[in-house]
């Protein structure tokens, strides 16, 4: 599979070769993957429970080694968690101990900010995700929504260069999604940062990135450019297209 | 006024059905269908609580004394095993290996009912205070010491991996991460420990006093005072519902995001 990428955008982050399987006999869940990213670009790994996407992801994290093959990010290999990369996760992930803000100050400092730069840092980001006036409630107190809007300004308090997301949306009903998914490309376009994206809704998939990588069985399936400015329109003609493709392909 | 009816209209009702309850019960006595020496009846409690009030029983003994006596060994206790239980548990619940190889262990010494160990105790410590603690803190400690292991090893791995990924070192992941989410579970500990604690005590306190609740039950029962042996089971009983009531509140005011949590799942 040949690596592809967008423009001229130098490489920020380079998926050589990468092999896993869980358990010495294991059975690979990643198959030799290689991937680029340029700066900069809204990647996102489209494909069905199971097929690896988010192992892949937890890969590039440096959350998991791979076991074959390395992640390079500004041509470093990865070789554990690091405050250039920001995650966050599908659902709960949140400290329920700690208010809204608690939960951004904590990325923050995580980041490297003393206790007042953390504060105010904190207070930009709820404020950027429209959760300024909900900062002191707990996790617990907050919609599925609000939980992810205050994870991602989590992450964003690290300040981190790629923002890694898995299925960042997929517990949320699809009304909520819609909205996370307008908010999340409000929240990029303000701060540009090269973004891999898990999930397994085509249309989600569509709508976010500069490219959509299928994953199947272990390995890339296909690599498609989606063009267009966004915020895209759901009406598309040449996305409802694409999404035939990508669904036929996946079958 | 009638908001005020419709608030409190449980309790209400539950206390009219008990004064019914205490009614019928008098009744019966007063009508010679329950013996007043097995069940003494409500009118004769109440003067059992009044003697022990005004004259104490041992004569001097009095009711205050019981019960202050009662909660200092309990508290003792208690607090030993805290004190014993909390580092242990989060050391044991970290570990996996140590889990592995306490875990046998402990459930055969939970399972060893606490006053069994009373004639031991006994032998080794003698009669005195530090056997009444020893036998509370033995009991607090094991359910104290497994829901603090159990508070560390289920900490939802999810938030441990959010730590990592902002690269938190294992330390700051154990003190910011690990520790707090296990509170809730520690709390829960603390709490039925101290249940543990109201139960171990009467018969901590069957040997070499007279002062203590567990004793006046005892005493009572050398004198066919049914009436003090009741009292003290009320006071104990009392005694129980105001620790857990005080346990609640605290834990509200340490962990209110826990509340929080728990209104939204309800």
């Amino acid at each position: 599979m040949p690596t592809v990428m967008s423009g001229t955008a130098p490489a920020k982050i380079v998926v050589a070769r990468v092999s896993k399987h869980f358990g010495a006999a294991g059975a690979p869940v990643l198959r030799d993957i290689d991937l680029t990213c340029a700066e900069n670009e809204f990647v996102c790994l489209l494909g069905r429970s199971g097929c690896g996407k988010t192992t892949l992801l937890n890969i590039i994290a440096g959350l998991t080694p791979p076991s074959a093959g390395e992640v390079r990010v500004d041509g470093v290999p990865v070789t554990g968690p690091g405050r250039g990369k920001g995650m966050v996760f599908q659902q709960n992930a949140l400290f329920p101990w700690l208010s809204a803000r608690g939960n951004v100050e904590f990325g923050a400092r995580r980041g490297g900010l003393d206790k007042a730069a953390a504060r105010r840092l904190a207070g930009e980001l709820l404020e950027l995700v429209g959760l300024a006036a909900d900062a002191e409630r707990y996790p617990g107190q907050l919609s599925g929504g609000m939980q992810q809007r205050v994870a991602i300004a989590r992450a964003l308090a690290l300040d981190p260069q790629i923002l890694l997301m898995d299925e960042p949306f997929g517990a949320l009903d699809e009304i909520t999604r819609l909205d996370m998914q307008a908010e999340l490309l409000r929240v990029w376009a303000s701060r540009r940062k090269t973004v891999v994206f898990v999930t397994h809704s085509i249309m989600e998939a569509l709508m976010l990135g500069d490219r959509v990588v299928v994953m199947g069985d272990g390995g890339i399936a296909a690599i498609h450019e989606v063009g267009g400015e966004r915020p895209r329109s759901r009406g598309d003609p040449t996305l409802i297209a694409l999404h035939e493709r990508i669904w036929q392909g996946l079958h | 006024m009638r908001a005020i009816l419709a608030r409190h209209a449980a309790l209400l009702q539950g206390g009219a059905f008990l004064l019914l309850l205490l009614a019928a019960w008098e009744a019966a006595s007063a009508l010679g269908w329950l013996k007043p020496h097995s069940f003494p009846p409500p009118s004769r409690i109440a003067q059992g609580a009044w003697e022990l009030a005004l004259r104490g029983f041992p004569e001097g003994v009095r009711v205050w004394t019981h019960a202050l006596v009662t909660l200092r060994r309990i508290f003792s206790g208690f607090a030993l095993a805290m004190v014993a239980a909390i580092p242990l548990g989060l050391l044991i619940g970290t570990s996996s290996l140590l889990d592995r190889l306490c875990h046998p262990p402990i459930t055969c010494a939970r399972s060893v009912a606490t006053l069994s160990l009373l004639p031991l105790v006994i032998v080794w410590f003698g009669t005195g205070e530090l056997s009444k603690t020893l036998l509370i803190a033995y009991g607090c400690f094991w359910v104290m010491l497994s829901n603090v292991i159990a508070g560390v090893k289920y900490v939802d791995p999810l938030l441990i991996r959010a730590a990592r990924s902002m690269d938190t070192p294992a330390g700051r992941i154990f003190s910011q991460v690990i520790l707090p989410a296990a509170l809730p579970r520690i709390f829960a500990g603390a709490r039925t420990a101290l249940g543990v604690g109201f139960m171990v005590i009467v018969g901590a306190e069957m040997i070499g006093t007279i002062e203590g609740l567990g004793a006046l039950i005892m005493e009572a029962r050398n004198f066919y005072r049914t009436d003090v042996t009741i009292v003290g089971m009320l006071l104990l009983g009392a005694m129980g519902v105001g620790f857990a009531l005080g346990m609640e509140a605290l834990e509200r005011r340490l962990l209110p995001w826990h509340r929080g949590l728990s209104e939204v799942r309800r």
